[in-house]
C-alpha cells in the first residue's frame, strides 16, 4: 500500500461508516412507517433476529457458501475450456458461443427440479445451477481478453520463429487477466444466486431453504435478514475479487462484458442464411448432447425426457393441442409481465447513467453503489419486494426491472467514459452544451456497453421472472415449472423448459440483431471490423 | 543454446514482389512488383508517402506477411529459417512492451524467445546502453515514450541480431529525444555488421542515418529514387544537411520529373 492510500484509510474509513449509518437511519424510519403491514423490517428486529438465529444462519450461510463456491470453481473451469477450444478452432467461435448460450439460457428454476431428481438428495443440483449461472459470464469476457492483445505483441513472438503456445504463454494469458477477472467478479455474486435456487428445488439446509421458510411463513423479520445476508456476503465476493485482482493485475482497464458485434455485411440473402444455418447447427447439437447425457447415463425416461419425448408430447401426442395451449397461456402471462420489465429496468439504468454525465459530481458516489447492488442475487431481493409490493403484476414487474436496471446503469456509466477524452476536450473548446455533447460523443460511446447490458440482461430477465412466478404470483412459466415438478409431469415441466430457453435465446439473438443495426447506423466505427 | 555464429547481416534480394490484400473489388494493390536488394551490412532507409507500402516490405522480409506473388530471400534462405535461427529484431512505430513486464524482463523475454541463454549481464549492459540505468524493475506505463521507445531498441540489441528491421520506430518520440537516439543508437548497431532497414517519414533522419536512401512513390510501392550516401557525407554536417534538403526539395517537387535521381547519385 502506498504512503498516499494509507493515509486516506480513515477517512475512507469515516465515509464508509458515515454511509452505512446513513442508510440504517433511512431504513429505520421506513420500517415505522410502514410498521404492522408485512413489509418491511426494521434494522434493529433484523439484528435482533441475526443475533437471536445466528447459529442457524451461520450453518446455512457455510452450506450455501460451499456449495457456491465449488460451483463458482466448477462453471469458471468450463468457461476456460471453452474459451481455449475457440482459440485452437477460431472457425468454431460461433457455434460454441451459441450452444453456450443456449445452455446459459436454461431457467434455472426448472433445471433445478430436474437436477434433484437426476442427483437425489445432496449438494449436486445446487452445484450444477451455480456452475450454470456463471459459466457464460466468464467465457464471454475471456473470448474477447484471449483475442485482446496488439497484434506488435504476436508479430515479435513469430518474429522469433515461435508459434501458438510461446503466443498463449508469452502474451494471451496474461493480456486476457483482466478480462478473466471482470468475468469472475461477476461470476461469483451469480454462484451464489445459482447456489440459492438449487436450494429452493428440495435442498435440507441453506440460505435458499432458509428463505423459502420464512417466506411461507410470513416472517418478515427473517426474510430481511436472510437477504442482508446473502447480499453482504455476494457483495464480499465481488470486492475481495476486485481487491485480489488490484493485486495481480494493477492497472486494469474498465470492461465490457461482451463481445463486440460484426457489422452487418452482404446481402440480405446472404446473412440470412448464415443465421439460418448457425441456428440449425445450434439446434442439432444442443439436441445431440441433451440426448447423449440422457443416454450416456442411462436416465430413466419417466423424469428424464429425450428431445423425441418432448415432440411427441407437443406434436404427435393426441392431446398435443391442450399441451401446446396450456404451454402458450403459460408463456403469454410470462412474456407480458418480462418485457415491460425488462424495458423499464433497461431504459431506466440506461437515463440514470445519462443524467449522471449531466451531473458528473454525484456519478462518483452511485457507481460504487450501483456496483454493489448489482452483486445482490434476484433470489433475496424476489421476497422483499414480494412483499412490499404484493404478489401481483407491479410486484413482478419490478423485481424483472431491478434485475435489469443494475447491469444496464454500471454498463453504461462505463461506456459513457468510452467516449474519447480529445474529443470531448475540443467540444468544450467550442463552449458546446453538455446536452449535446452527450448526443455527438458520450451516447454513441455508450452503446456498444448498453447493448452488451439489453443482451446479458434478456436471460437474467427471464430468471427473474421465473423466480417471482414460482415464489409469488402463481401465474405464467415460473409457476408452471414449480407445479410440474411438484406434480411429476415431467413432459410439461421439460417442454416448459425448452420454451424458456428457446424464447431467451431468441431475444438474446434479436436485441443482437437490434445492437448491430442501430450501430452501423448511428455509431459503425463501434462494429467490429 | 549459444550465441547466434556472428551478427555479420546477410544480403536481402527481393525478386518481383507484390502484395496485395482483400479480393475482388475492395482489393487493395499495396507494393507493385519490386525487386532489389540490400547489401550484407547495409543500412537502408526506406521513404515514402504515408500509407505506399514500406512497412508491407519490411514485415515481408521479416516473414510477417507472406508477399502475393515474388521471393525474399536472405542469404540464399528464406525469413522463416532465419525468424527460426532468432537472426530477425523489430522495433515498432509504438513501442510493444508487455505492460506486465518490467524493463528488464521485457528485454530478457527477447533473449528466451529467440533461444538464447539467459543473460542478466548483457540485459543490464543493453539497458544502460540505451541509457536506462536505474529503470530496470520499471513497468511500461512508469515511463516516458521515449524511454519505453529505447526499451524496444535494447530489447532488439540484446539479441545480437542479423537483421534490424525498424518501422518508424522514433516517429512517436519528442524532436529532442529523437535526435538524441539518432546520434547514441546507430554506432551500436554499425559495430555488429547487422544488416537494418529502416522505416522512415523522415528524409532528413534517413540522409543523417543511413547509407542508401530508397525512395518509394504512393501506394501501390514502386521504387522512384535509390540514392547511396557516401561515408564522408554522412560525417559532414553541412553535407548531410544539404543533401537532405536537397532530396526534400525533389520529393515536394515531383521526383521523375526534376530528374533529381540521377544528379543526386552523381552528387
Amino acid at each position: 500500500m502506498t504512503a498516499l492510500a494509507r493515509e486516506q484509510w480513515p477517512a475512507t474509513i469515516g465515509r464508509v461508516l458515515a454511509s452505512v449509518a446513513f442508510v440504517l437511519v433511512l431504513w429505520h424510519l421506513a420500517a415505522l412507517t410502514v410498521a404492522g403491514s408485512y413489509m418491511l423490517a426494521g434494522p434493529v428486529v433484523v439484528a435482533q433476529y441475526l443475533v437471536e438465529n445466528s447459529s442457524l444462519i451461520w450453518r446455512a450461510l457455510v452450506v450455501t457458501a460451499q456449495n457456491a463456491a465449488w460451483g463458482f470453481l466448477a462453471g469458471n473451469l468450463a468457461a476456460i475450456g471453452l474459451a481455449l477450444i475457440v482459440l485452437m478452432i477460431p472457425q468454431s467461435r460461433m457455434l460454441v458461443a451459441s450452444v453456450a448460450l443456449v445452455v446459459f439460457c436454461l431457467p434455472l428454476v426448472a433445471t433445478g427440479p430436474v437436477l434433484r431428481v437426476l442427483y437425489g438428495p445432496g449438494p449436486g443440483p445446487q452445484i450444477t445451477l451455480a456452475a450454470l449461472s456463471v459459466y457464460y459470464t466468464t467465457f464471454i469476457p475471456l473470448l474477447v481478453g484471449l483475442r485482446a492483445a496488439p497484434g506488435n505483441w504476436f508479430d515479435m513472438i513469430r518474429l522469433y520463429g515461435r508459434g501458438a503456445w510461446s503466443a498463449f504463454v508469452h502474451v494471451r494469458i496474461m493480456a486476457a487477466m483482466p478480462y478473466l477477472i471482470a468475468g469472475l467478479q461477476v461470476a461469483a455474486p451469480a454462484a451464489f444466486l445459482g447456489a440459492m435456487v438449487g436450494e429452493f428445488t428440495g435442498a435440507d439446509r441453506g440460505l435458499g431453504v432458509l428463505t423459502l421458510r420464512a417466506l411461507r411463513a410470513l416472517n418478515v423479520e427473517a426474510t430481511w435478514a436472510i437477504a442482508l445476508v446473502a447480499a453482504s456476503v455476494s457483495m464480499v465476493a465481488y470486492w475481495a475479487i476486485g481487491w485480489l485482482a488490484d493485486r495481480i493485475t494493477p492497472s486494469r482497464p474498465e470492461i465490457l462484458l461482451a463481445t463486440t458485434p460484426a457489422p452487418v455485411r452482404g446481402p440480405m440473402a446472404q446473412r440470412a442464411l448464415r443465421a439460418l444455418v448457425l441456428g440449425l447447427a445450434t439446434t442439432v447439437i444442443v439436441v445431440a448432447l441433451w440426448w447423449l447425457v440422457m443416454e450416456a447415463f442411462s436416465l430413466n425416461r419417466f423424469f428424464a425426457k429425450r428431445p423425441d419425448d418432448i415432440w411427441h408430447y407437443l406434436v404427435t401426442a393426441p392431446n398435443a393441442t391442450a399441451h401446446r395451449a396450456a404451454l402458450w397461456t403459460a408463456s403469454t402471462a410470462t412474456l407480458v409481465q418480462v418485457v415491460p420489465g425488462y424495458l423499464a429496468g433497461l431504459f431506466l439504468g440506461a437515463g440514470l447513467a445519462l443524467l449522471l454525465a449531466l451531473l458528473p459530481i454525484l456519478a462518483g458516489g452511485v457507481l460504487p453503489v450501483a456496483i454493489a447492488l448489482r452483486s445482490v442475487p434476484i433470489v433475496t431481493t424476489a421476497p422483499l419486494i414480494v412483499l412490499a409490493l404484493g404478489r401481483g403484476a407491479v410486484g413482478t414487474i419490478t423485481i424483472v426491472a431491478v434485475m435489469t436496471f443494475f447491469p444496464a446503469l454500471v454498463a453504461c456509466i462505463q461506456g459513457l467514459r468510452q467516449a474519447p477524452g480529445q474529443v470531448l476536450d475540443l467540444m468544450r473548446l467550442y463552449a458546446t452544451n453538455p446536452l449535446a455533447q452527450l448526443w455527438h460523443a458520450q451516447i454513441p460511446a455508450m452503446l456498444p456497453a448498453f447493448f452488451a447490458a439489453a443482451r446479458l440482461s434478456v436471460p437474467a430477465a427471464i430468471l427473474a421472472v421465473t423466480v417471482a412466478e414460482w415464489l409469488a404470483t402463481g401465474r405464467g412459466l415460473g409457476a408452471l415449472m414449480a407445479m410440474t415438478a411438484s406434480t411429476s409431469d415431467y413432459n410439461l415441466l421439460w417442454s416448459a423448459i425448452v420454451v424458456v430457453a428457446v424464447g431467451a435465446a431468441f431475444g438474446y439473438g434479436l436485441v443482437g440483431l437490434i445492437e448491430r443495426l442501430v450501430l452501423a447506423r448511428v455509431a459503425p466505427e463501434q462494429l467490429r471490423r | 543454446m549459444a550465441e547466434p555464429m556472428s551478427a555479420r547481416g546477410p544480403e536481402i534480394v527481393c525478386e518481383a514482389v507484390t502484395k496485395s490484400f482483400g479480393d475482388g473489388p475492395s482489393m487493395v494493390e499495396a507494393v507493385a512488383p519490386l525487386s532489389l536488394s540490400f547489401a550484407a551490412g547495409q543500412m537502408a532507409a526506406l521513404v515514402g508517402p504515408s500509407g505506399c507500402g514500406k512497412s508491407t516490405l519490411l514485415r515481408m522480409v521479416a516473414g510477417l506477411e507472406q508477399p502475393s506473388s515474388g521471393t525474399i530471400n536472405l542469404d540464399g534462405e528464406t525469413p522463416e529459417v532465419l525468424q527460426r535461427a532468432g537472426a530477425f529484431a523489430m522495433a515498432f512505430q509504438d513501442a510493444s512492451l508487455l505492460p506486465w513486464r518490467s524493463v528488464q524482463g521485457n528485454i530478457a523475454l527477447a533473449r528466451r524467445l529467440a533461444r538464447l541463454r539467459a543473460d542478466p549481464e548483457a540485459v543490464a549492459e543493453m539497458i544502460a546502453r540505451v541509457g536506462l540505468a536505474g529503470f530496470e524493475d520499471a513497468r511500461p506505463a512508469e515511463l516516458s515514450g521515449g524511454m519505453r521507445q529505447r526499451v524496444a531498441i535494447a530489447r532488439c540489441l540484446v539479441t545480437n541480431p542479423r537483421v534490424l528491421l525498424l518501422d518508424e520506430p522514433f516517429g512517436a518520440v519528442d524532436e529532442l529525444t529523437r535526435a538524441r537516439l539518432n546520434t547514441e543508437l546507430p554506432p551500436l548497431w554499425k559495430a555488429t555488421g547487422t544488416t537494418c532497414l529502416m522505416v522512415t517519414h523522415s528524409v532528413r533522419e534517413a540522409v543523417a542515418l543511413a547509407d542508401r536512401v530508397v525512395i518509394f512513390s504512393s501506394r501501390p510501392a514502386e521504387i522512384v529514387g535509390d540514392i547511396a550516401i557516401p561515408e564522408e557525407a554522412r560525417s559532414d554536417k553541412a553535407a548531410r544537411l544539404a543533401l537532405a534538403e536537397e532530396v526534400s526539395v525533389a520529393l515536394a517537387q515531383g521526383w521523375d520529373e526534376a530528374g533529381t535521381a540521377e544528379r543526386l547519385a552523381a552528387q
